[in-house]
This record gives structure tokens, sequence and C-alpha cells, in this order.
């Protein structure tokens, strides 16, 4: 089933990476929302049905952290899966955002990683 | 240490260039550092276990080529976008570098990066970085330049060690 998908990361390079990356993986994408910051990806999670979240986790006026605390807290967003992709190399943060249920990768990344991930995700999804 | 600071930085440089941006380099280490007032220069701030700057300097000529690579087309690239692949390679460049530095169970913050002025290049410039780079690239040069606050020492015998 085509998914909705919300990419939020403050570089234009790097959504335009991402998207590529999962066009090249295969998947089946409906519609690419983008947002340069986590308030921005909160607007659009409001505005427009998602079935996963990719961002990254340093960004300007609302980091990736704060956006998915935010996203947990709500009834509407709270079981939208997250896939963080960042530079964040710290073994702490990622057991955190583990914790949380969110999945991650590291930058730099291959199309199989995220198409893997994706997939992964898309299953878990498909199970609850 | 200053060595293996320098390895390290070369190590991850190296990959990350190939991986995110599919450029190869080769170490450059006995060339003297490039001309920063004709290149483009980003810089990045960090804070954490230990705090300072990273900046990377990458011949005008590299920029096309690194954006297009990087956005994954074959038309020209406007300079907002060659200016944003230049401060994501710095970004991921950093945020791989300070874990294999400082270990990977440390956390560390690292800012927005910034291009940076003529006058910025020479305030960061003016002082000597604690360990450097130099590489070469098909259409020019790259210089890696890592920067710590005053009485930060990446020495294990330093008491300020990581």
């Amino acid at each position: 089933m085509p998914m909705n998908i919300l990419i939020v990361d403050d570089s234009a390079v790097m959504r335009s990476m991402i998207l590529k990356s999962l066009r090249m993986a295969g998947l089946d994408i409906a519609a690419a929302h983008q947002a340069t910051n986590g308030l921005e990806g909160l607007t659009l999670l409001n505005e427009h049905p998602i079935d996963v979240v990719i961002a990254d986790i340093n960004m300007p006026v609302m980091n990736g952290e704060e956006m998915i605390q935010r996203m947990k807290a709500d009834d509407k967003t709270k079981n939208i899966p997250v896939l963080v992709i960042s530079t964040e190399g710290s073994e702490t943060r990622k057991e955190s955002l583990k914790e949380q249920g969110v999945a991650f990768i590291h930058k730099p990344f291959s199309p199989e990683q995220i198409r893997d991930t994706m997939n992964a995700i898309h299953n878990s999804a498909g199970r609850t | 240490m200053t060595d293996q600071v320098k390895e390290t930085i070369y190590r991850v440089a190296e990959d990350v260039f190939e991986k995110l941006a599919f450029l190869f380099s080769f170490r450059e280490e006995e060339r003297e550092p490039m001309d920063y007032g004709a290149a483009a220069v980003a810089g990045v701030t960090f804070t954490g276990q230990f705090e300072g700057r990273l900046a990377l300097a990458v011949s005008e000529e590299v920029l096309p080529e690194l954006a297009a690579n990087m956005l994954g087309i074959e038309e020209e690239t406007t300079r907002e976008e060659q200016q944003d692949a230049l401060k994501e390679l710095i970004n991921v460049v950093c945020g791989n570098l300070l874990p294999e530095l400082a270990g990977r169970k440390k956390m560390f913050n690292v800012n927005a990066p910034l291009i940076l002025s003529p006058e910025e290049i020479g305030v960061v410039t003016a002082a000597p970085p604690a360990a450097a780079a130099k590489l070469a690239l098909e259409d020019g040069q790259c210089d890696l330049m890592l920067y710590l606050d005053e009485g930060v020492s990446l020495d294990p015998e330093s008491s300020e060690a990581p």
C-alpha cells in the first residue's frame, strides 16, 4: 500500500537525498511532505495523513527530539512510526531513541539501509 | 596524540566524502594549506564532552560536482544548493568525527553549520588548529581543521582529556 511520508530536515540537500533513496529503494510513496524543523513537522502532521515520519535530530527552531516527544504526547500522532536519520553517533542518545520505539539510521546512509528499515517499520505497523 | 587525531579526521573525511558525495579523496599531507580566501569555507561549532569548531575549506571548482552528486542530478546546481551541500557535508563529518575522538557513549550537540564570510574565515584560521587534514579531490582541494576551545586537550594524559 502506498505510504504518505513526512521528511523533517533543515537541509534541502538531505531531504532530496532521502527522497531519492526512498524511490531508489523501490518504496511505494503516495505523498512526500517536507518540513525544515520539528515545529513545521508538527503542523504538517496535523494537516495531512502521515504513515511514517523521517526526521533529523539537530535542527533549528525545534529539534527532532522535542518533535518526537510532542508526537508521543499527542493521541493523534503517538502511534505514527518515526525513523531518525542523523549524524548523531552517541550510543547513549541512540539507546534513548530506541526506548521510545524510534528507528535509527546513521548518516551517511545507503538506499538499502532505508529500504530495510522502512520495510521493518511497515511490517511492524501492519502487525499492530 | 595529534597524529592519532589527524588520522581519525582523514579516515572519517575520506569515508563521508565517498559515501555521501561520491567523491574520492587522496591525502596531501606535505602541501601548504589552501588559500582560504579563494575557497568555500563552512564551519560548525559543537559542545559536549569537549567544545570547539570544525572548519572545512573546499576549492570553488569542487562545489558544482559536490552538490550535483549529493542531489543526484545532472543539471546545473544553484549557489544555494552548493552551499547547502557543503554545510551538510561538514555536518556529517563532524557528527561522525566526535564520537570517534571521544568515545561512542559521549554526547555532543552539533550546532547548525554555517558558510563563513572572509572576515570569519580570518578569525577562525588565525590560530593554529589542534589537528588538520589536507586532501586532494578530482577537481580541487579540501582542508579540514579541528579547533578546540582553550584548555581542551585530546591528550589522554591531560586532566581534561575525554
